[in-house]
């Protein structure tokens, strides 16, 4: 097993792109601390993951044989993020890796100059500052132990520009700033740091994604029109799978890519070649 | 702006976490009973923070009950996973937490409490009582807050790098992967205290170091306090002693506590035969894990099983020991420690580590399979028997000579006729004395021919040596060209054509003779590193022995053609001609000068289509060289090494010409006093990259064993002296009957002979031996125990090295404060700082060479080994004008500029012979007379080829040996 003794922090994880993460790691031998807000967010107009769906991706972890540590904590709530990274210290004794998959898509749909200083504001704490918060709680303690992977979720976003996204691509591109910088940081104390840009993700039920749907709400698109323009804007002409991003997120934390660091992986099916 | 600051950022980061957790931490596991776990999580959970949040004592680190609901019953497979995973697993760092408890909740109702705790925190009986209060005890526990006074360093050796076991067999270069190993003990093994072990353990590794006193440490969780957990334990395990004793002493050892050495010993052992299960309310049963990484590079451990099995358990990684020692570790600890028990006046020379079955095994194992069926003959009558069945087959080829096995057949039968006129008789030595030609195997067979023993000498030794060996054999008669030959009054010298003016036109085979095959065939001098060269006495039957042992194997016949490559007094030409001539093979006869020029030997060996070659690995490789420059392949199909040790590294551009399937390789360990060869080993790709040392198995009827000093067998992997027994074993040494007694034995048990070899090797578990150098290689420099060919390995891990020598040297020989370690190499480039650069990261500092030099090829000796006589001064020492200096220092650098410029042919030989020979030379000087030698020769050519110019075919240096008579005949 890959990820056999290794400790794996998800944010996120109580649906989605996030556990599917989960259920890749657990597979391969990790045990699981698992993050997510378990409710709604002011100014975010969907609903995000509840304790329910949290419970049930620890649930199914078990069943695969990982020990599970569920938390409920908001990536903008420092002190919430302490308390659960402490307490999977404890429980566990060691992070090995952290996936920062937190995030949102909306509010979006409009022109720049249009979006509030509150939407502004909580695209950005959440997608971007998120994972600074995380890195900033988690990052001492892999760089004690001189050893860590932290794989940070952006986006395609984070690499070219999407009409009247502008909030959600300025964090995504952040993301990989963040990454980068955090790479060379972190470099020569052997903890590693990537990021993963996905496609478009198909709202699979098993884990529960919506992100496509809640984009195309965003355009006020039909959400079968505005799949088919995506999936003809990536050449491989099919939607990615969530279990696609978490092979990557698989190998980006395990030792087979322990040469990797700083690095932009797209998992966009040739969306971004052209 | 650039922001590239890594060594700054690193420098303001936090302090690395200190020693990984785990082998600080210890765990138990209790299985609650029915009852117990009733009670439920809340009551555990209670307790805990009373017992760690509370007042008094047991205060300090207020800790959480952690619960995991296992989606399985206890008795699945899977639970196995979730039990050992929560006892091994860490304590955080930076996170002031000595100890974690967790509940495992089965899904068939069972439950366990896993608590997992810092050693320094809570030692063994601390960690059971604090188990037991969570339980519901009522006793107090032993449990103390830690402060950072009483935190200790849990970690070994902080002392210095901790040595690895030399007899581990581990792969150093492959993945550094934990192993564990494990051996039940059977049920009647006897029942003793933990510190009983820690002797047996001492006894077993004072076996494999051979020494009295090996380093062992020791972690005693329940002994001690708490802080100190690891003690070296001083056991002097002298063979003297009784298993007693040396328990008595231990233990006194143990009682008396650290004696605050840190101890850098690479195995430990962990006492831990504790039955923890007792005195835990509501526990239907315990498992204890003493560590939760182990803390020594090799950790024995003797553990008890929840139903209280016991079982001896090896914990190390793949790099240290392979399976096969680390299992046999564990049995050679169990027996010992049966003896000590059952027999603690025993002896620990006694003390055998194996079993009855091991020692068959073993015997087994270095007991080769049978020699094949042959009728032992001499020599010459199993030749004739060939020369009567393939008269015209070609025996011998020797530039423009071809001689028949008809031809060979009768000329040696009228030599043989002219010596037995001479007086020449039975079992009489004839001296032979001539350069490698047709004409010499003439002679070598007629003297067999005639009953008598041949005592070859190259004429290329000095007249003191020629002397010698002349006396030292009664030689009343000498065959050579050599005019000059140190012959003296009682000793018949002639030349071959003296002799064969003497034999009779026709004669009607053979003289009669009454010698047979037990008589000696050739008596080979030897010399030793110490005193003068000694004669060795080999029959006819062992030369016969050696190729039914290896002509089917090897698939030798009528369809091969041989080398003559070597010396006839180095016994490697004894495989030569007579393994060619005994197979119905053809030999060709390769002259000096060819032997001495690899490009012209190369060419030999197409045009001859030569398919057995017989080589030193020093020799071949300058051939690989030859076609690694471009030559093509040569058609050989089967190499032997032999000689001196084989680096299989070196044959990979090799092979990449030469496909195992067309060419096969075969590496021999072998001895002049046991007929040539011991042991044979086919080198494959896999063997050349891993550097295997392996020589392979005992050839059929030969058989190797692997003793120590007191002659008794050690097991596979530890390092001894190698014996060689069977059908190889010479006679004697002649005139020396002491030498003879101390080398060639007699086996108490079989009555078998064997002979004492001196060299270092080991054995591996298949049987097979590794050749390990003399055991006198061994140098030692300010103190340090160095391995020369150890350095010599690192240096030829290098890419850029092709061949690699180490020496030791005083700058001043009166002075042993001037030692210095000086390497030599062949190497692409010639970046020698970069050699030693990286030699710097594999070595610790005082094996690392003063000097590194590099040299166009590695000097030989005649016999074609490396002559560390012949090597330069070191480049970088601070010495006089080199008189051969090597080619990259900077006075080199200049000749050759100068060089340059000089126009005509003869200008530029003046230059490189005065730059190679370092005298002023002139147009008339004979090369060799100013004290040129091959090797000098050699450098000429590379010299030559350097500067672009004309260079000089070695065979014209030798025909025409001044620089006006090379420039004449090139003229013309």
């Amino acid at each position: 097993m890959r990820l056999q003794g290794k400790t794996v922090v998800v944010t996120g994880a109580a649906r989605g792109v996030g556990r599917a993460c989960a259920l890749a790691f657990s597979r391969e031998g990790a045990d699981l601390a698992l993050l997510d807000v378990c409710g709604d967010v002011d100014g975010v107009p969907y609903p995000l993951g509840t304790v329910s769906q949290l419970d049930h991706t620890a649930r199914l972890c078990r069943e695969q044989g990982a020990a599970v540590l569920t938390a409920t904590a908001d990536v903008r709530d420092g002190a919430a993020l302490r308390a659960a990274v402490d307490a999977t210290l404890d429980r566990f004794g060691a992070v090995d890796v952290l996936v920062n998959n937190a995030g949102i898509v909306a509010p979006s749909g409009r022109t720049t100059h249009e979006i509030t200083e509150d939407e502004w504001q909580v695209m950005l704490d959440i997608n971007l500052s998120g994972a600074w918060r995380m890195i900033s709680l988690v990052g001492p303690h892999m760089v004690a132990r001189r050893s860590g992977s932290i794989v940070n979720v952006a986006s395609t976003a984070g690499l070219v520009g999407y009409r009247h996204f502008a909030g959600y691509t300025a964090s995504k591109h952040g993301l990989i700033g963040l990454t980068r910088a955090t790479a060379l940081d972190y470099a020569p104390l052997k903890v590693r740091v990537n990021a993963l840009c996905p496609g478009s993700i198909r709202d699979d039920s098993a884990v529960e994604g919506r992100m496509l749907t809640e984009i195309a709400r965003s355009l006020e698109l039909p959400v079968g029109e505005h799949e088919q323009t995506f999936v003809q804007s990536q050449p491989m002409n099919a939607l990615i799978e969530p279990e696609d991003v978490a092979g990557a997120a698989l190998w980006l934390a395990s030792d087979e890519s322990r040469q990797v660091t700083g690095s932009v992986l797209t998992v966009d099916g040739g969306f971004t070649i052209r | 702006m650039s922001i590239t600051h890594q060594d700054a950022a690193a420098a303001r980061t936090p302090e690395r976490a200190a020693a990984p957790a785990g082998a600080a931490c210890h765990a138990l596991r209790v299985r609650l009973t029915a009852g117990a776990a009733a009670d439920g999580p809340d009551a555990v959970a209670a307790r805990l923070t009373a017992l760690t949040a509370g007042t008094g004592p047991s205060a300090g680190f207020p800790a959480r009950l952690w619960t995991e609901r296992v989606p399985c019953g206890a008795d699945a497979p899977a639970a196995r996973r979730w039990r050992d995973r929560e006892l091994g697993r860490p304590l955080p760092v930076h996170r002031d937490a000595p100890v974690r408890a967790v509940l495992l909740q089965y899904a068939d109702g069972a439950t366990d409490l896993v608590v997992v705790a810092d050693r320094a925190a809570l030692d063994t009986t601390a960690l059971h009582a604090f188990t037991a209060r969570l339980l519901g005890a009522e006793q107090d526990t032993a449990l103390t807050a830690r402060t950072a006074a009483t935190s200790p360093p849990a970690e070994p050796g902080p002392g210095g790098p901790v040595e690895q076991p030399d007899w581990g067999l581990g792969r150093p270069h492959g993945p550094d992967t934990p192993v564990t190993r494990v051996l039940p003990l059977p049920a009647g093994h006897p029942e003793t205290d933990a510190e009983s072990w820690a002797t047996a353990l001492g006894v077993v590794l004072a076996r494999y170091e051979g020494v009295t006193r090996p380093a062992l440490a020791l972690l005693a969780p329940g002994t001690g306090a708490p802080g100190r957990p690891v003690v070296p334990a001083p056991v002097a395990a002298d063979g003297g002693s009784t298993l007693g004793t040396v328990d008595k002493e231990l233990r006194a050892a143990l009682a008396a506590g650290p004696d605050g050495t840190a101890t850098t010993a690479a195995v430990g052992l962990v006492l831990a035969d504790r039955d923890l299960s007792a005195g835990l309310p509501g526990a239907d049963h315990a498992e204890y894990r003493p560590f939760q990484q182990p803390p020594f590079p090799v950790t024995v451990t003797v553990t008890r099983d929840a139903t209280g099995g016991r079982a001896l358990r090896c914990d190390h990684s793949a790099r240290t020991l392979s399976d096969a020692v680390a299992d046999q570790l564990l049995r050679h600890v169990s027996q010992v420690h049966r003896t000590l028990a059952e027999a603690p006046d025993t002896l620990v020379a006694d003390a055998r580590p194996w079993d009855e079955e091991e020692a068959a095994r073993l015997a087994a194992h270095r007991r080769s399979a049978p020699l094949p069926p042959f009728t032992p003959r001499r020599i010459d009558t199993a030749v004739a028997e060939i020369a009567a069945a393939r008269p015209d087959a070609v025996a011998v080829r020797c530039e423009d000579t071809r001689l028949t096995y008809g031809e060979l057949d009768r000329r040696a039968d009228r030599l043989a006729h002219a010596l037995r006129a001479l007086g020449v008789g039975d079992r009489d030595r004839v001296g032979v004395c001539l350069e490698r030609s047709a004409e010499m195997i003439v002679v070598l067979l007629a003297v067999l021919k005639a009953g008598a023993t041949y005592v070859p000498m190259d004429p290329a030794y000095p007249e003191d040596r020629l002397a010698y060996t002349t006396s030292d054999a009664g030689l009343t008669t000498v065959l050579t060209d050599r005019a000059d030959f140190p012959g003296g009054t009682d000793t018949r010298v002639l030349t071959p054509a003296a002799l064969e003016d003497l034999a009779p036109e026709r004669c009607d085979g053979p003289p009669p003779s009454a010698a047979g095959a037990d008589d000696p065939a050739y008596v080979i001098y030897t010399s030793g590193s110490t005193g003068r060269p000694k004669g060795c006495v080999v029959p006819h039957v062992n030369v016969l022995s050696l190729m039914a042992a290896t002509t089917g194997d090897f698939g030798l016949g009528a369809d091969d053609t041989w080398t003559l490559f070597h010396s006839s007094a180095f016994d490697f030409s004894v495989w030569e001609i007579w393994g060619c001539l005994l197979t119905g093979g053809r030999l060709v006869v390769v002259p000096y000068w060819v032997s001495r020029s690899p490009e012209d030997f190369h060419r030999l060996l197409r045009e001859e289509r030569v398919t057995v070659l017989s080589q030193t690995p020093s020799a071949f490789a300058h051939l690989v060289e030859v076609e690694r420059d471009g030559a093509d392949p040569a058609p050989v199909r089967l190499v032997v090494f032999g000689g001196e040790g084989l680096d299989p590294r070196m044959l990979l551009p090799w092979f990449d010409r030469h496909p195992e399937t067309a060419c096969r390789v075969v590496n021999m360990y072998g001895i002049t006093e046991t007929t040539v060869h011991v042991t044979a080993q086919t080198v494959t790709r896999a063997e050349a990259l891993t550097a295997s040392k392996s020589v392979g198995h005992a050839l059929p009827g030969w058989w190797v064993r692997v003793a120590d000093p007191d002659g008794r067998p050690l097991p596979a992997g530890v390092a001894g002296e190698i014996y060689v027994g069977g059908a190889g074993v010479a006679a004697h040494y002649l005139n020396k009957p002491e030498l003879t007694e101390q080398r060639f034995l007699t086996d108490v048990r079989t009555g078998e002979r064997l002979y004492r070899s001196g060299d270092k090797g080991r054995l591996l578990p298949d049987g097979r031996l590794e050749h390990l150098g003399r055991l006198d290689s061994q140098v030692k420099l300010r103190g340090f125990r160095i391995e020369l060919d150890e350095i010599r390995s690192v240096l030829l891990d290098d890419p850029q090295v092709t061949a690699a020598a180490v020496v030791l040297n005083r700058t001043d020989p009166d002075d042993a404060a001037t030692a210095q370690l000086d390497a030599y190499v062949v190497m692409d480039g010639d970046d020698t700082a970069s050699v030693r650069q990286r030699a710097t990261r594999f070595l610790p500092e005082y094996m690392v060479p003063s000097t590194v030099t590099a040299l166009e090829r590695m000097p030989l000796t005649t016999n074609g080994k490396l002559d560390t006589r012949r090597l330069p001064r070191p480049a970088a020492a601070p010495a006089p004008a080199a008189p051969a200096a090597p080619a990259a220092t900077p006075a080199a650098a200049q000749a050759e500029s100068a060089a340059a410029q000089a126009d005509t042919f003869e200008q530029v030989l003046l230059e490189v012979w005065r730059e190679v020979l370092g005298v002023p030379v002139g147009p008339d000087d004979n090369f060799f007379d100013l004290g040129g030698n091959s090797l000098l020769a050699m450098r000429v050519g590379a010299a030559l080829r350097r500067r672009g110019g004309h260079t000089v075919a070695m065979r014209d240096l030798y025909l025409r040996p001044t620089i006006r008579q090379l420039a004449a005949d090139r003229a013309g």
